[in-house]
């Protein structure tokens, strides 16, 4: 259930996304806040929901950006072993540490969204590295913006939560 | 083995997790196929979320830009207006100043057209154009600058009149819309002779002496003749106007409209001395001779 609830989170983080870059920039500027949540699911879910999470996640992503089927799904649940993989050497609890993961996690979609586009698409209309500033700041946004994913993934897994009779706190 | 799949699931899981969208990718990548019914079905359900943050940020920033990004508008508007108030009226000044500057340029031209005469530029201090009395105007220069009674004084566009009274620091002008001025002219196309006599308001003079046999029409232009002694020939006195040719007596009969709308001036230039055919200067209208 808990993977379900992510997705339609991200769901509708992408809506909200995609009609606040409308407003703020009209588009000189993109944000893949998606790549938070699956940070986060990184970070706090298990290897099983986790990575159905990440799938579903990477799922939305690929809805809503239009990018060719499945490669966002790849890459999210290819972001998702990274950032488990990272939080096995390093514990990230706090949230600007959450922020520097999300970013890095946005970078990594994009750019792994770049290499995976130039190997598959023609030679004249593949991404090229003219991208690679407007990724940065993408990444930057995303990070800035992530603790208040953060903020709503705590509360949706809070939904989830229940507390045990006779436990002491 | 369904043990090893049990003991390996989560790893199987993420592999098929990770290998089934690359495998997908890789299938679809060279040839986009439509979105499936399960696409169809999530954007569907995301459309209406979309629309629905869309209308939320629509409203929000409206009332943001309408309402609370208005505060201090008033006084900005107020500080504007005063601004606003401030640079029309250096604008005023500004024209009223390229106006002055543009009328004494074409005094300054008029004094260089004849240097033969000597001219005296003096501001309108003064005017008194009313029914009763005199209509004179009033300028700021007198015995003391050299001006004397029956100069003539004139500004580009023609004849204002003759100084009439002079104190040390001003004088009196007697414009020729005076019913006692009388300005010896002639008609500039066809040189015919006549007096323009003012009427003793400010917009009228009228033409006397203008013998009927006399070639005239109206829109004439009248210039000064140089005869009368006071003003020299050819400055622009007016135009002819209401010309009428009665049955019987010598002369002929019109209204003259002035050249210089005299309720108007505001600087004039006044003829101390000038050359003329054979004549000198009346010893009586010499600087200083009169007072």
């Amino acid at each position: 259930m808990k993977p379900l609830a992510h997705v339609i989170f991200a769901l509708a983080l992408a809506s909200f996304q995609a009609a606040l870059l409308r407003w703020v920039g009209g588009g000189a500027f993109s944000l893949a806040l998606p790549a938070a949540c699956v940070v986060y699911v990184a970070l706090h879910g298990g290897n099983v929901d986790g990575s159905i999470s990440a799938a579903g996640v990477g799922y939305v992503m690929d809805l809503m950006t239009g990018s060719p089927k499945g490669l966002m799904t790849f890459l999210a649940v290819a972001l998702f072993l990274g950032v488990r993989g990272t939080s096995a050497a390093v514990d990230v609890r706090s949230r600007s540490g959450f922020a520097v993961l999300s970013g890095f996690g946005a970078l990594f979609l994009s750019v792994g969204a770049l290499l995976l586009g130039r190997y598959t698409a023609a030679p004249g209309s593949a991404p090229g590295a003219t991208l690679i500033p407007r990724m940065l700041v993408e990444a930057v946004l995303t990070g800035a913006l992530s603790p208040l994913v953060l903020a709503g993934l705590r509360r949706v897994d809070g939904l989830f939560h229940r507390e045990e009779p006779g436990l002491l706190r | 083995m369904f043990a090893l799949l049990k003991r390996y699931r989560e790893l199987i899981l993420v592999a098929v997790l990770l290998l089934v969208p690359l495998g997908v990718f890789f299938a679809h990548a060279k040839a986009p196929t439509e979105r499936s019914r399960l696409d169809r079905a999530v954007v569907w359900l995301a459309t209406p979320v979309e629309k629905a943050i869309g209308w939320a940020l629509t409203g929000v920033m409206n009332t943001w830009s309408g309402y609370v990004a208005l505060r201090g508008a008033h006084d900005r508007a107020a500080r504007l207006a005063s601004e606003v108030r401030t640079l029309q009226l250096e604008r005023q000044q500004l024209l009223a100043g390229r106006a002055e500057v543009e009328r004494l340029r074409r005094l300054l031209a008029l004094a260089e057209e004849s240097p033969e005469r000597r001219y005296l530029g003096a501001r309108v201090i003064g005017v008194r154009l009313g029914t009763v009395g005199l209509q004179v105007l009033t300028v700021d220069r007198g015995s003391a600058d050299g001006i004397a009674r029956m100069m003539p004084v004139v500004v580009a566009e023609g004849v204002v009149g003759r100084v009439n009274a002079v104190s040390s620091s001003s004088a009196d002008v007697l414009v020729l819309t005076d019913r006692n001025s009388s300005i010896a002219v002639r008609v500039d196309r066809t040189r015919a002779r006549a007096n323009v006599r003012g009427l003793g308001r400010p917009d009228g003079a009228k033409l006397d002496y203008a013998l009927r046999a006399e070639d005239m029409i109206e829109g004439d232009l009248l210039v000064t003749s140089g005869t009368d002694g006071v003003f020299p020939r050819g400055l622009p006195v007016g135009k002819v106007t209401q010309l009428e040719r009665t049955g019987h007596g010598l002369f002929q009969e019109a209204r003259v409209v002035p050249a210089v709308d005299v309720t108007r001036l505001e600087e004039v230039l006044v003829i101390t001395s000038w050359e003329r055919s054979g004549d000198v200067m009346p010893a009586a209208m010499a600087p200083g001779s009169l007072k």
